[in-house]
């Protein structure tokens, strides 16, 4: 079958696919630990039976029964060099079943184990894995492959290569989604872009829930689909009923989501797990009378990650593309990539992210480095560090390819220019691997002038793209940016051919901007001037550096001015964002004396800690005593944080923000203490604080400690894994009121009982509190000691365990 | 079929609820100004851009269960009521680990040495949560290669250390899924190192 004839079938007709096959062998006996495509070879007539069953339920196409019959799955049974075989013998079972009532496809799925960098199947081997079952599936006879239930769009890419380097037979991809998104995160637009631009004929959902969750899918998908969409759930979620697994739905209710599916804008329905024929008949008498909607398609250029689909129009906010992954101009990078370093790869792409990109820029040219190799662990880099889509900026074919081929999205290839050789060598690897591209106006005789030859260059290259099969959408146009100081009309041929762009030629562009200025001074402002110019001419993207904040602001207040921000809702967020973080607020030296007082109460309960320290300061210099800024303000304000804790009006980190914003304003007063005639602090009780002997967690027993010390406590922190021995020698050495223990695990707990009976045998007179995840009260009063169950309890604990002890209690 | 499978620079995905809930978040009544909560997602983000998180799995048959004891194919026992009760209809068990990695740990005990003690917390508990999902992670993908033969994961699966099922019944999964090649160390207190570091096992029924 063409790929020509595949998409004819799907003209006005809603496509019939079978349903679940393993759950229906399991049913009739197959055994459990057997390879089920091994077991299937054994029980040809069963299969072709169920098979035949599909194909009178309805279905159109049929799969073969070979779900995991690639090599690396079956290496679990020791049988991956019967790939082959397994493959062309079910491939004709399948064939044999189907005669010239429905068409065959291929059923590829999973290897069973995660591609590299997640798990140990490099990218190669999972392609040349999946070649092989190709070839038995082709030997066998199939119409056409499937590739299925895969819940890693890379995988996924690995196999339809495999396929298209194998024969020109149209292929259906399938993901299973877990909500909206795969388990490995890919959303439904961005596998669908991804899928159909690397060749899929159709693409869609399967396995994962049941068919109502796959309404949404379809429906996420459908506005950007170029190639039919798929659904084929599962019959709801199974469960154990008297030892046997069966599913949440029936036939009919499973077939009454079919309405839903049709109108989301689904073109070919099936079954997946715990489905049988009698499901795909209820969908056959319903689709019978229906037919598939059709939907106007976006025009929007689309690129993406696995993760993240940037769609570039001149009605949408304008795409910036962060330009900082480039190490001309940047020795720390070019250093980095020379010696292999991509954890500062990582860092830009993230910064860029930060600041507001939404593509990446990525280019490895070095001088001397292994361009190929480099560009790679780049890519590689920056897909796993954030979720933008990437420009492969390169010229050299090869490592364009090497990059492309491991890219698990669509990328953009920046660039292709009318340069003969540059079109000959990029435009089919381009193609192959369903990029973009950003067309670049130059071309045998070099950079032209005006505006006039750029837009024939244009032309011509788009004029070749299309042999290829490339549509507008698939193409952004590099305005080509001059510098002004050495051709002072550079910039307004540039704006010519933006203008044109929009206006005749209807294609999407970009420009390199900070071209425009090289030479001149200040060239922020020529840079923001000339970006607010081109973006009133239609412009949609820039490569720029999105960690400048005046090309930032101008991005954003561009697209306010040109409606494409409407009612400028992300320029009033920017804004906000930005007065956010100028807001840095101390108190003002001119601040009354009153006023000064009351913010540092308000800093420690808003947990300010460089207000506190500052405001504590301005107290000291208007004449106040420390003391009494303590015990008048600052003791009264980290009570009140504590209640508002106990109020759970504030949760741990407001309580703890609020301890160090009094650390901090204490560090200032503390020195002072004394020096007047108010006397010195007094200390509410010494406590030696540890984490028990074996036990390493310390972050609970280091918030009490801070906590002890905020509300007046000499604190002794012996630290984690403390020895027995060492607690009571302090505790005797700083004559302590209280041993506090901390510990979190069962087997460091009992470490407690044996502190308390050495601190018995020693006659310290000291209490003991302590506290820890799996510490309980009764546990706690088995031996003597106190207990509380969090940090700020154990504060009042403390402070109630000393005014007993004064009284004499 | 026995063979420890691993997965690296995993990034799951979590729920940001539940690490503020590990902090003691009160949906109805803790007041948090946006500032804050900014903060707090910004210590999010930089726990998950610090943690590296690898995990293992393997699945092994179910010889016999005689409450509270569960022995598996290759002899090992495990010993937990309610583990006998969730693992009642299962032939075969899921075993998983996962640690965050140790410059996570790097990275809060260096921010409690500085006395930023609340962003500490917050990396503490995200890291816990990030780190747990990624069990979540495992679940949901060994799900989905046994759906195609008819089978599931129980919804629960429980860690050693909870309840009756004893935490000195780590040592078996250290064993099981050798998670010493995952960088993990087993101190004498039965305590993985790195601390954000979690075992589990589920049921397939």
């Amino acid at each position: 079958m063409t790929k020509k004839e595949f998409k004819k079938l799907f003209q006005n007709r809603l496509i019939l696919l079978d349903g679940g096959m393993g759950t229906l062998l399991q049913k009739a006996g197959m055994p459990s630990g057997v390879c089920p495509e091994k077991w299937a070879t054994l029980e040809s007539d069963l299969i072709k039976e169920i098979q035949r069953k599909y194909i009178e339920a309805g279905s159109d196409i049929i799969y073969t029964f070979t779900f995991g019959a690639n090599p690396i799955k079956l290496s679990e049974y020791g049988i991956e060099d019967e790939t082959y075989n397994l493959n062309k013998t079910l491939a004709e079972i399948a064939r044999d079943a189907a005669g010239n009532d429905a068409l065959v496809a291929g059923d590829i799925s999973s290897c069973g184990s995660l591609l590299y960098p997640f798990g140990s199947v490099m990218f190669e081997e999972a392609v040349e894995g999946f070649k092989k079952q190709v070839k038995g599936l082709l030997d066998g006879g199939v119409d056409l492959f499937v590739i299925e239930t895969m819940m890693d769009l890379q995988e996924a890419r690995a196999a339809l290569i495999a396929i298209n380097e194998s024969c020109d037979l149209p292929v259906m991809v399938t993901l299973t989604f877990e909500g909206q998104r795969t388990l490995m995160g890919s959303d439904p637009l961005s596998a669908l872009v991804t899928l159909q631009s690397l060749g899929a004929d159709a693409v869609g959902c399967n396995c994962s829930g049941g068919p109502a969750e796959m309404v949404d899918i379809i429906k996420k998908m459908k506005p950007y689909a170029k190639v039919p969409l798929i659904a084929k759930p599962n019959a709801g979620k199974p469960r154990l009923e008297n030892g046997v697994t069966v599913y949440d739905m029936d036939s009919e209710s499973f077939a009454s989501y079919t309405e839903d599916l049709v109108a989301a804008g689904v073109n070919a329905l099936g079954g997946c797990c715990g489905t049988t024929p009698e499901y795909i008949r209820r969908i056959r008498e319903v689709t019978n009378t229906m037919k598939p909607v059709k939907i106007k398609r976006k025009p929007y250029s689309l690129a993406c990650s696995n993760r993240k689909t940037a769609e570039i129009h001149d009605t949408l906010s304008f795409a910036v593309i962060g330009e900082r992954l480039n190490p001309t101009g940047k020795k720390f990078l070019k250093d980095a990539l020379l010696r292999g370093n991509m954890d500062v790869v990582s860092d830009i792409a993230r910064e860029q992210v930060e600041a507001g990109a939404m593509l990446l820029d990525v280019n490895a040219g070095v001088p001397g480095i292994d361009e190929k190799e480099t560009l790679k662990a780049m890519v590689n880099e920056v897909c796993n560090s954030v979720p933008a889509p990437v420009l492969i900026d390169t010229s050299n074919p090869e490592a364009l390819e090497a990059a492309l081929r491991i890219y698990p999205g669509r990328a953009i290839v920046n660039s292709i220019s009318g340069e003969s050789k540059k079109i000959e060598a990029l435009l089919p690897i381009t193609k192959k691997y369903g990029a973009m591209f950003v067309l670049l106006p130059v071309d045998d005789n070099g950079v032209p002038e005006t505006a006039e030859e750029r837009i024939e260059i244009i032309k011509r290259v788009y004029a070749k793209a299309r042999e290829f099969g490339f549509g507008k959408e698939d193409i952004l146009v590099d305005g080509l940016v001059m510098t002004i100081a050495s051709n002072p009309s550079g910039a307004l041929e540039t704006l010519k051919v933006i203008s044109w762009c929009k206006k005749i030629y209807r294609i999407n562009t970009t420009i390199g901007l900070s071209n425009v200025s090289f030479g001149l001074p200040s060239r922020e402002n020529i840079n923001a001037a000339f970006l607010a110019m081109a973006v009133a001419n239609g412009l949609t993207s820039a490569i720029l550096n999105p960690n400048n904040q005046q090309m930032m602001q101008c991005v954003k207040a561009s697209d306010a001015l040109a409606a494409r921000d409407k009612s400028g809702i992300l320029y009033i967020e920017y804004c906000s964002d930005i007065s956010r973080e100028l807001d840095k607020t101390p108190g003002k030296p001119e601040k009354q004396q009153e006023t000064v007082l009351k913010s540092l109460y308000d800093a420690i309960i808003n947990g300010d800690g460089d207000a506190a320290e500052e405001l504590a300061k301005q107290a000291l210099i208007s004449g106040k005593m420390p003391k009494k800024i303590i015990d008048k303000e600052m003791i009264p304000a980290i009570q009140k944080v504590g209640d508002l804790y106990e109020q759970k009006q504030y949760f741990l980190p407001q309580l703890i923000r609020g301890a160090e914003a009094m650390e901090k304003a204490m560090a200032v007063l503390v020195p002072e203490l004394g020096k007047g005639n108010e006397g010195s602090m007094e200390s509410k009780g010494t406590i030696v604080i540890a984490t028990v002997k074996g036990d390493v967690h310390d972050i609970g027993k280091n918030i009490l400690a801070m906590l002890l010390r905020n509300h007046g406590f000499d604190v002794i922190d012996l630290g984690k894994d403390v020895e027995s021995r060492r607690i009571i020698d302090a505790a005797k050495v700083k004559n302590a009121d209280i041993i506090a223990l901390s510990a979190l695990m069962t087997t460091t707990m009992n470490q407690m009982p044996q502190v308390m009976s050495d601190m018995k045998r020693e006659n310290l007179s000291c209490h003991m509190m302590v506290g820890g995840a799996v510490v309980d009260r009764s546990f706690a009063e088995s031996f003597g000691a106190y207990y509380s169950n969090d940090a700020y309890s154990a504060v009042k604990l403390a402070t109630e365990i000393i005014k007993r002890n004064k009284n004499g209690g | 079929m026995n063979d420890v499978k691993v997965m690296r620079s995993l990034k799951p995905v979590y729920n940001k609820a539940l690490i503020l809930s590990r902090l003691g978040y009160d949906k109805y009544r803790t007041t948090l100004p946006d500032k804050t909560m900014r903060e707090i997602e910004s210590l999010i983000k930089d726990t998950e851009n610090t943690l590296n998180i690898t995990a293992a799995y393997r699945i092994i048959g179910i010889k016999h269960i005689n409450s509270p004891q569960i022995i598996l194919e290759d002899g090992t026992t495990l010993s937990g009521k309610r583990l006998s009760k969730l693992l009642e209809n299962s032939r075969q068990a899921l075993i998983m680990g996962a640690t965050g990695g140790a410059k996570i740990m790097e990275l809060i005990a260096g921010l409690q040495e500085e006395g930023k003690m609340s962003e500490a917390v917050v990396i503490d508990a995200a890291a816990s949560e990030i780190t747990d999902s990624a069990l979540d992670f495992v679940m949901a993908m060994v799900e989905q290669y046994l759906r195609p033969k008819g089978k599931f994961l129980t919804k629960m699966r429980f860690s050693p250390g909870y309840g009756d099922f004893d935490i000195l019944q780590q040592k078996e999964f250290y064993r099981l899924l050798k998670a010493q090649d995952l960088g993990i160390i087993l101190n004498e207190a039965c305590l993985l190192i790195p601390e954000k570091s979690v075992f589990a096992i589920a049921g397939i029924c």
